[in-house]
């Protein structure tokens, strides 16, 4: 669709509404730019920008804590389901709730913090118990001083005692030491004691423990283990009690959250708002728009602003570097999303939408090819677009699947798969005939299996027209661009040659004067690329280049081999259910059979779906990315993203 | 010394399907650790991952495809029972899907590995990982259509 520029100039007062109005229309893209023009500077929001941005992140994250505790019950098709719809007056509403629920994200972000914080105390306590429990029956505090007339040393030692040995080991270290010692705990590598000395031989005592290895318990408190362990169990059930009340309060919070989502996508909006802000020039008095706006959109954008401020509003060519905004019809808008997937188109490319559309259904439809999976896709897909509503992104990839769906169905049909043989195999199943779909089909069909090699040629002769459509758009831009030498030279003459060749193997398969004509075809314009390919070089230069230039024929060659993936994928479709439907049948008519193969039928069958249309998804795009895409077009284009409400969760309904 | 070509027939059906189904197995089996990895970190991206763990799926398909036509050709399921020659005729008829099967689906695997890492680091080159991970694709799809052409026929030869 063809851009403008678009310059609005407006007072300042005016400015709040003209922004809010623009915003809600979404009919413009503000340029960016590093540098105010001479005579404007920039207004500085940045400062207002952070709050708003921090308030939408403190939201995101009480959202997740909220998360964490009370999961959000969400179905499995709830993923389809479009933004909440709210009515412009809302709005006001929750502008004036915005400071209450951020107080609750607040509260609910300390809870968490606080929940955090116990969590770590918790194991702190708990390696401080898992070092009393050594100590536990020791009967003075570990911190225990010397008296007037006695050293204490409470500690241990790194290796096992008894009582007797280690008496035995202190005196064998220095006979002279008069003590008397308590063992309290022992265990493989550790020892712990209490030693009574003398205050005279205080020095000499130490002497002895340093050289055993003593070392000084971690944590001394004046209070006996036993008292200690207690107060610290005390605090554990006190912490305890602490979560369940943050824990209880999180989750009665917890119903607060669509609220919480409403005031995030508020800041959002209000924090885009001041982006856009930051990006215009300002003077004293009026301040300037500078944006993009698709051509036909122009009238509505003056109309607008000039209803709601006092402005001038005035249009322009908008230059090479204009973003892109694609309009297709109802077929081919789903496959939108395909094209910008790959890239947007680029200033010199065609918009190749509605191609890409026609051969992505008539693709997938080939690969998955089948009437029953076709007709499920179609009426699942209708059902869950009613109940669901979703938003336009989702809405218009479950569409492309839709109409995918109904070129399934027709491929099926030709290639006589419903739900692969299943008429014939349960016409079989219940009667005990032996009838083959294409007796019960009254239309004449080609099946993949018995005819392959015809289905492969089919295949093949679809692959040249998608590439002969590519080639032809290359055609196109270039006689568009006036560039006639590449038009006929570069693209012409490789269409004609693959013309040729196409004429060549109809002739091999009918009459020779047709078979002439095509070698005909493809010799010209042979000689036709051996004398233009080397143009642009010198010399001897001009011969080779025009012969290398033949030997792309392997590439065009591997290109159209590629579309045998159309008759390979076809057929593993249509096999995986006729084995499904085999395997079903297989366990006789009884009650037990009947229900074995109710369950096949529908496990194998799923399965077969999930398999196959991922295949049929994914084989679809390559063939248009790599083979068609490859011939013509450019991409690297930008997408035209206006100024709008950017909402995650609520959409405003426009006015009636 | 052999009869009828049953046995070959049999042998060729496990081929094709169990050497597929190796490289199909190697191949998922490690872009599936991979995308678990991916996954612990944002479990958001499943549907993305499980599309590029699946890619290298297909080959273990297409030679289960095989072996299944060749057991319904060849009077196991189905059809009559096979000459010595038609037998050894289906015997060579999978070792395409079996090999190049299985080849290309370690290949693959590989690249599905990288695809998965390339698509974690920004979701906007899952497409391009996507298409690149398929490129791989063809060379199974051609083993398959070898494999199948000839399997489709072996029954109208008379050999």
């Amino acid at each position: 669709m063809k851009m403008e520029s678009v310059r609005i100039v407006a007072l300042r007062e005016d400015r709040k509404r003209l922004l809010e109005h623009l915003q809600d229309s979404a009919l413009i893209q503000v340029k960016k730019r590093d540098r105010s023009e001479n005579g404007f500077s920039k207004v500085d929001m940045t400062s207002q920008m952070q709050v708003f941005e921090r308030n939408v992140s403190l939201t995101e994250t009480s959202l997740k804590i909220l998360d964490e505790y009370v999961r959000e019950k969400k179905g499995l098709l709830d993923s389809f389901k479009g933004r909440r719809e709210i009515d412009p007056d809302e709005i006001g509403v929750i502008a004036s709730n915005a400071g209450e629920v951020m107080t609750v994200c607040n509260r609910i972000i300390s809870l968490n913090k606080k929940l955090t914080d116990n969590a770590a105390e918790k194991v702190r306590i708990n390696t401080t118990l898992a070092q009393l429990e050594a100590w536990k029956n020791l009967d003075i505090p570990l911190n225990t001083q010397d008296t007037k007339s006695t050293a204490v040393f409470i500690g241990s030692l790194p290796s096992a005692y008894t009582e007797a040995s280690l008496k035995e080991r202190i005196a064998e270290e220095n006979p002279k030491l008069e003590f008397e010692s308590e063992l309290v705990f022992s265990q493989n590598n550790i020892t712990c004691f209490v030693l009574f000395a003398p205050i005279s031989q205080k020095t000499m005592a130490e002497d002895v423990l340093r050289t055993l290895g003593f070392s000084k318990p971690m944590s001394p408190t004046s209070h006996t283990p036993k008292q200690k362990a207690e107060r610290l169990n005390k605090q554990l059930i006190k912490i305890e009690a602490e979560n369940d009340e943050c824990i209880k309060e999180i989750i009665s919070l917890a119903d607060r959250r669509e609220e919480i989502k409403t005031t995030q996508d508020y800041f959002r909006i209000r924090a885009d708002k001041y982006n856009v802000i930051n990006e215009l020039d300002h003077t004293r008095h009026v301040f300037v728009i500078n944006g993009y706006i698709p051509e036909e959109d122009s009238e509505k954008l003056r109309a607008l602003c000039e209803r709601v401020a006092t402005c001038y509003v005035e249009f322009a060519d908008a230059g090479d570097d204009a973003p892109v905004k694609l309009k297709n019809n109802r077929f081919s808008k789903p496959a939108q999303n395909i094209l910008t997937m790959y890239a947007a188109p680029s200033k010199g490319d065609i918009d190749p939408t509605p191609i890409l559309a026609f051969f992505f259904y008539f693709f997938f439809g080939m690969m998955f090819s089948d009437a029953g999976y076709g007709f499920l896709m179609v009426v699942v897909i209708g059902i869950v677009l009613k109940i669901f509503k979703p938003d336009e992104r989702m809405r218009n990839n479950l569409k492309l699947f839709q109409y995918c769906g109904v070129s399934t169905m027709i491929w099926g049909l030709i290639f006589g798969s419903i739900f692969g043989d299943a008429p014939a195999a349960l016409y079989n199943y219940f009667t005990g005939a032996n009838v083959k779909m294409t007796e019960i089909l009254p239309w004449p069909t080609l099946d993949p299996q018995k005819d392959a090699l015809m289905l492969m040629i089919i295949s093949i002769a679809f692959g040249l027209v998608h590439i002969l459509v590519g080639m032809g758009c290359k055609f196109y831009i270039c006689f568009k661009e006036k560039d006639y030498k590449a038009a006929f030279f570069d693209t012409g003459l490789w269409m004609l040659m693959l013309t040729g060749f196409a004429v060549l193997g109809v002739g091999m398969a009918t009459t020779q004067t047709v078979m002439m004509i095509g070698a005909g075809i493809a010799i010209v314009s042979a000689v036709g690329l051996v004398l233009t390919q080397g143009r642009d070089k010198k010399g001897f230069g001009k011969v080779i280049g025009g012969l290398a230039s033949l030997y792309d024929v392997t590439s065009y060659i591997s290109d159209l081999l590629s579309y045998s993936r159309l008759l390979a994928l076809g057929l593993t479709t249509g096999v995986m259910a006729q084995v499904f439907n085999m395997l079903s049948t297989m366990f006789g008519r009884s009650v037990v059979g009947l229900i074995f193969m109710i369950v096949i039928m529908l496990v194998g069958h799923a399965i077969n779906i999930g398999l196959n249309a991922l295949g049929s998804y994914v084989h679809t795009m390559r063939l248009q990315y790599v083979e068609m895409f490859s011939k013509f077009y450019e991409g690297g284009g930008e997408e035209f993203e206006p100024f709008s409400l950017n909402s995650k969760y609520i959409k405003i309904q426009e006015d009636k | 010394m052999f009869s009828n070509g049953i046995f070959f027939a049999i042998v060729g059906a496990s081929i094709a399907t169990a050497l597929a189904g190796f490289g199909s197995a190697k191949g998922v089996g490690g872009a599936a650790q991979a995308s678990m990895g991916v996954l612990s970190e944002d479990s958001s991206k499943f549907g993305k991952m499980l599309v590029l763990t699946l890619l290298p799926g297909t080959q273990g398909l297409y030679g289960f495809i095989v072996g299944f036509l060749i057991l319904v050709n060849c009077g196991v399921l189905g059809g009559s029972i096979p000459t010595v020659m038609q037998g050894l005729a289906y015997l060579g008829a999978s070792l395409a899907i079996g090999i190049g099967g299985m080849v290309s689906g370690f290949a693959q695997g590989r690249a599905s590995v990288s695809g998965i890492a390339m698509s974690a680091k920004d979701d906007r080159n899952f497409s391009k990982a996507m298409v690149s991970v398929t490129l791989v694709e063809i060379y199974a799809l051609l083993a398959f259509i070898v494999s199948l052409l000839v399997v489709i026929s072996v029954p109208a030869i008379k050999i």
